[in-house]
């Protein structure tokens, strides 16, 4: 047994000692590792797993086509085009200041703004444009020209991080005809972006703004592609885990007619313009600022045209608007043309509503349709003298001529009657106001369009809670106001008795004056009831949704949204009167249609001239054609036109020779009717 | 016992294989072990590889062919350093070491390899090797000798000289520039002063001012920047504002990986992170984000596991050595296996700075593997003896 000299077996004990410690020591560094491991992947594996999908994954959103809209024959009234445009790649082109990445970077900038005559700064806030994810390029010019595309695809390597592509942008073969009833696309806000209801949304994304593109969103919209990519370290693609291409939006199919919405918009406007050379009989030109039309089918209430006077070319939203175009249609000073008035403008409807003030009376028991009212040049109520359109006073007549002479003092007796009644009741019924409700007056009807207005009947409730609101500012302004001036005397009235529904608003509300306003949507829906046999339909400009290979994929029907409930005679009646303001010597619209062949296409309508001190009146005309087999309805309303059968009915009456095919029977666009300020 | 009597009329293979004969007594769990984790690494290899090879048109078993070469030279070399007596290697150590230093030399002069920046190869024999894994071993092997002759305590002028030993090879290799390596060589004679009865003092004599030297390196240039970003990163690596794109990338993604891997792993080959080779070097120093990702907790915590096993059975067959160096050697070889694991899994999972180290058996690298392997082999050898000292065969 050989055995070594110098070592004692087994080891010396400090040896054992030692090598033990060094096992302790060892094993501590084991088990800091083994805890480690614990953390990283039993405790935190789940968050690590999902930054390893997010670190390999890459999603690439494609957007889908949008819809177009089309007019009722199929003809395109927005559709899309390719347009050329400059992408730029922001995580390589700047930093996370937004300042260029590096010296490179600093030049491409600088070129580029040469390049598309901008200033540096500006090009950097179009590549910073936050509104767009990181991962998709960001256009930087829209709609640049071949030439300029060319030289940055030429000389790539003066524009690195630029790129060229194309981007599907709206198109308008029409032009601006329609602008308000089409609106336009704009940019997803960053609020909205916040909204879930936006969840489907990514910066950068368009979103329709007004008009049907608004309205029709969900369905225009469509769906946008995805791509799941998986990438490697360096961002290069190694396989797609999943693929979901896009799904174009839906057409829309409109009810418009496009031809009748040009003819209309150039009657509205040259109309309006050419009433503005208009002398009045106080000595001063009729300001006639701005107007609105509206056609609607008489039975479906379908809008064959709607048209908005002054107007807006949507061309210019295209890529985006420049701020000087977008503060120019929201000018007051330039009438807003933006707003889309038929369903946004509200005004008093002066006369036109006085078919349903008449319904009421006869529905209130009040008069029968034959029964004869005076007409006098005044009627005085509780002191105070309201006074006819006619100086001259005139014989006692029936509903339908009440309603041909647009005679207020028949409206007044019969209100302030009415009101009489009601003050002696526990709890008014409110006939006139419930009637103007059923002829779709103080609601909004429900157009498939943003931005309507619901209007006001005024009712005792209504007084009450607008007077609460407003009181202390009657009451401040009446201490201040000069003591004994009539101005002080009304201010202290109205901060005493303001909140009274009183004889003087009954008497004003019966001709449509007073606190009622309605839009001219409105007042076409009330004419479409009577013209539908009472039943008043929801105006609707969609029609039908179809695929982009033109499958029907809905149907949007005419929805029928009450009954003016008016028994025949009475219907008759007041459908009688609104025919002999057109066509009996003595209407007040007869003037104007003057000429019109009104043994071939009947016409029947009525005059308005609502006052709005101290502005000059609201011209109004609402009117239905054929009367006997009604096929259209037809508004007219020129804000500041003077009077409705001055300005208003010559347009309409070129709007309905358009209907129905009718050669022009006057020689230039717009006669001006007789001053009737009814 | 008829099989140990010789028979003059035995043929040549028979002889050939009673040569084997001792591996009767052979520590086959230290063999399981190391076999095992070499096994494990060849898969992890094949698995980092497998699809970027195929991608770029290449075999898949590319590296994972190499790797089994150098697995079975290191199996070779294993039965050597087993089968041959120890003691019968004391002359040459003195010369391996002197060798070994040489190479290094070698290495820095234009004859060396160099792969991004780092200069640690050398081509010999047509092979390309890294001297600086088997400094590891030849540097072992001297300080064991060293102290194979000391009774007791040894003195201040042994010490010394260990310590000169270890700087030798440490600055040849901190020139190549390999921080990691280089320190484990100071972790590695740490352990042998430890285990060779060094006063205590003077271990925390020479622990203070190896700490004392370093950080005044910090202030020259002998550290360079990108180590001496790794580590100060490393240390701010929590704050928000860390920049996960430049230094800081590889301990992220290598910490995704394997954190992603979860409790029992998304299984051989479907790592993704690993196919898409989003850990750099995952086939080398990174090996064990693929073991991490692939076989999840469980399988590291057995890789760890096999390490932990390594070290017990070191120690063990240290504490009944027969010779002083024999005890040093075990204890070396499982106090330097358990340091380099720490050291290169704690880089993985953010617990230590980025220092290139690979991992014991299962990085990719065939001097590491064979070295590795004929360190085993060594731990077996000391084993044999001392089982054939206290049942008295000899051989």
């Amino acid at each position: 047994m050989t055995r070594a000299l110098n070592v004692p077996d087994p080891q010396d004990r400090t040896t054992v000692l030692r090598l033990a410690f060094l096992g302790g020591l060892a094993v501590l560094l084991l088990a800091a590792l083994l805890a480690r491991l614990w953390f990283l992947q039993v405790l935190a594996g789940d968050r690590f797993a999902a930054l390893a999908d997010s670190t390999r994954l890459r999603t690439v959103v494609s957007a889908a086509p949008r819809g177009h809209v089309l007019a009722s024959d199929g003809r395109e009234l927005v559709r899309n085009r390719p347009a050329l445009a400059l992408v730029a790649d922001r995580q390589r082109l700047v930093d996370d200041a937004g300042r260029p990445r590096d010296d490179e970077s600093e030049r491409v900038v600088g070129r580029l703004a040469v390049l598309l005559g901008l200033e540096v700064d500006d090009v950097l806030g179009r590549i910073n444009d936050r509104r767009y994810s990181p991962f998709r390029p960001v256009p930087v010019a829209i709609d640049v020209p071949e030439e300029v595309l060319l030289s940055v695809r030429q000389n790539q390597e003066l524009f690195r991080g630029i790129g060229t592509d194309t981007i599907p942008v709206r198109e308008y073969p029409e032009g601006d005809l329609a602008a308000h009833l089409v609106g336009y696309l704009g940019q997803v806000s960053r609020e909205e972006l916040a909204d879930p209801a936006f969840a489907e949304y990514r910066g950068g994304d368009l979103v329709g703004r007004g008009g049907l593109e608004q309205a029709y969103e969900s369905d225009l919209r469509g769906r946008g592609g995805q791509q799941v990519l998986v990438v490697n370290r360096r961002g290069a693609v190694i396989d797609v885990q999943s693929d979901r291409a896009p799904v174009p939006g839906l057409d829309l199919v409109t009810w418009l007619d496009l031809d009748l919405q040009r003819e209309v918009e150039a009657a509205l406007a040259e109309g309006i313009v050419a009433s503005r050379s208009i002398l009045r009989s106080d000595g001063r030109l009729l300001p006639s600022t701005a107007g609105s039309a509206v056609v609607l089918d008489a039975r479906t209430g379908g809008v064959r045209a709607l048209a908005s006077f002054p107007s807006y070319d949507p061309r210019e939203f295209v890529g985006g608007v420049s701020v000087a175009y977008w503060e120019r249609v929201n000018d007051p000073a330039e009438y807003q043309p933006l707003t889309n008035r038929p369903i946004a403008g509200q005004y008093p409807p002066g006369s036109v509503f006085k078919v349903a003030s008449g319904a009421a009376m006869l529905e209130a028991g009040l008069v029968g349709p034959a029964t004869r009212v005076g007409c006098p040049a005044a009627y005085t109520a509780a002191d105070v003298t309201f006074r006819n359109w006619n100086p001259v006073g005139e014989g006692p007549m029936d509903l339908a001529t009440a309603l041909k002479r647009s005679c207020d003092t028949y409206f007044y007796d019969l209100s302030f009657r009415l009101w009489q009644q009601e003050q002696r009741q526990d709890e008014p019924d409110e006939v006139l106001q419930a009637v103007a409700r059923r002829f779709g007056f103080g609601g909004r009807l429900g157009i498939d369009l943003p931005g309507e207005q619901a209007g006001v009947v005024p009712s005792r409730e209504w007084r009450q809670e607008f007077w609460l609101r407003y009181r202390e500012g009657y009451c401040d302004r009446a201490e201040t106001a000069e003591p004994g001036s009539l101005a002080r005397e009304l201010l202290v009235d109205l901060c005493r008795f303001g909140g009274l529904w009183r004889g003087g608003d009954a008497v004003n509300l019966s001709i449509g004056q007073g606190d009622m306003l309605a839009t001219p949507l409105q007042v076409a829906a009330a004419y479409q009831a009577i013209a539908n046999d009472g039943v008043l339909m929801r105006p609707t400009v969609g029609r039908e949704l179809r695929d982009a290979e033109g499958t029907l994929v809905r149907t949007i029907e005419p929805e029928p949204l009450g009954d003016l409930g008016l028994g025949a005679a009475e219907l008759a009646a007041i459908r009688d009167g609104l025919e002999r303001v057109v066509m009996e010597p003595g209407g007040t619209a007869v003037g104007a249609f003057a000429g019109f062949p009104l043994d071939a296409v009947p016409v029947a309508g009525k005059t308005g001239t609502a006052e709005r001190d101290p502005r000059v009146p609201y011209a109004w005309f609402a009117a239905y054609a054929p009367a006997d087999a009604p096929e259209v309805v037809v508004v007219v309303s020129v804000e500041e036109g003077g009077g409705g059968s001055q300005t208003a009915a010559p347009i309409a009456r070129r709007i309905l020779e358009h209907v129905f095919g009718i050669e022009r029977t006057t020689e230039v666009g717009f006669v001006p009717g007789p001053e009737i300020l009814d | 016992m008829s099989s140990t009597v010789r028979d003059p009329a035995a043929s040549p293979l028979r002889r050939a294989l009673a040569l084997l004969g001792p591996l009767r007594d052979a520590d086959l769990v230290v063999v399981a072990a190391a076999l095992g984790l070499t096994g494990v690494g060849l898969v992890a290899i094949h698995s980092a590889k497998a699809a970027s090879l195929a991608a770029q048109g290449l075999p898949a078993t590319l590296y994972t062919g190499r790797q089994a070469v150098a697995a079975a030279i290191g199996v070779v070399v294993m039965l050597v350093a087993t089968l041959v007596d120890y003691r019968r290697f004391r002359p040459f150590v003195p010369f391996a070491y002197l060798g070994t230093v040489l190479l290094l030399v070698l290495v820095l002069t234009p004859l060396g390899t160099s792969v991004r920046g780092s200069q640690r190869w050398i081509t010999l024999l047509g092979q390309q090797i890294q001297p600086s894994e088997l400094m590891k071993i030849a540097l072992l092997l001297g300080l064991a000798m060293l102290f194979h002759e000391t009774e007791g305590v040894p003195g201040l002028g042994r010490t010394l000289l260990a310590v000169g030993l270890t700087l030798l090879p440490m600055g040849l290799v901190f020139a190549q520039p390999d921080l990691g390596t280089s320190i484990t060589y100071l972790f590695l004679t740490g352990v042998v002063l430890l285990v060779s009865g060094t006063r205590v003092r003077w271990l925390l004599l020479i622990a203070v001012s190896g700490i004392g030297a370093f950080l005044a390196a910090l202030r020259t240039d002998l550290i360079r920047d990108y180590q001496l970003e790794r580590l100060t990163v490393f240390l701010g690596a929590d704050a928000p504002d860390a920049d996960l794109t430049g230094a800081l990338f590889q301990t992220r993604q290598s910490m995704i990986a394997i954190g992603s891997g979860g409790t029992y792993g998304k299984g051989l080959l479907e790592g993704t992170q690993t196919a898409l080779s989003f850990v750099p070097d995952n086939h080398t120093d990174f090996v064990f984000t693929v073991i991490g990702e692939e076989l999840g907790f469980v399988g590291a915590a057995s890789v760890l596991a096999l390490f932990a096993v390594l070290l017990w059975r070191a120690l063990r067959i240290a504490s009944q050595a027969l010779d002083r160096d024999a005890m040093i050697v075990a204890a070396g070889i499982g106090g330097v296996l358990v340091i380099q694991a720490f050291v290169n899994v704690g880089m993985t999972v953010g617990l230590m700075p980025v220092t290139g180290l690979p991992l014991p058996f299962l990085s990719y690298g065939g001097t590491s593997l064979i070295s590795w392997l004929g360190m085993t082999g060594l731990l077996l050898n000391v084993h044999l003896r001392s089982r054939q000292g206290l049942i008295g065969g000899r051989w």
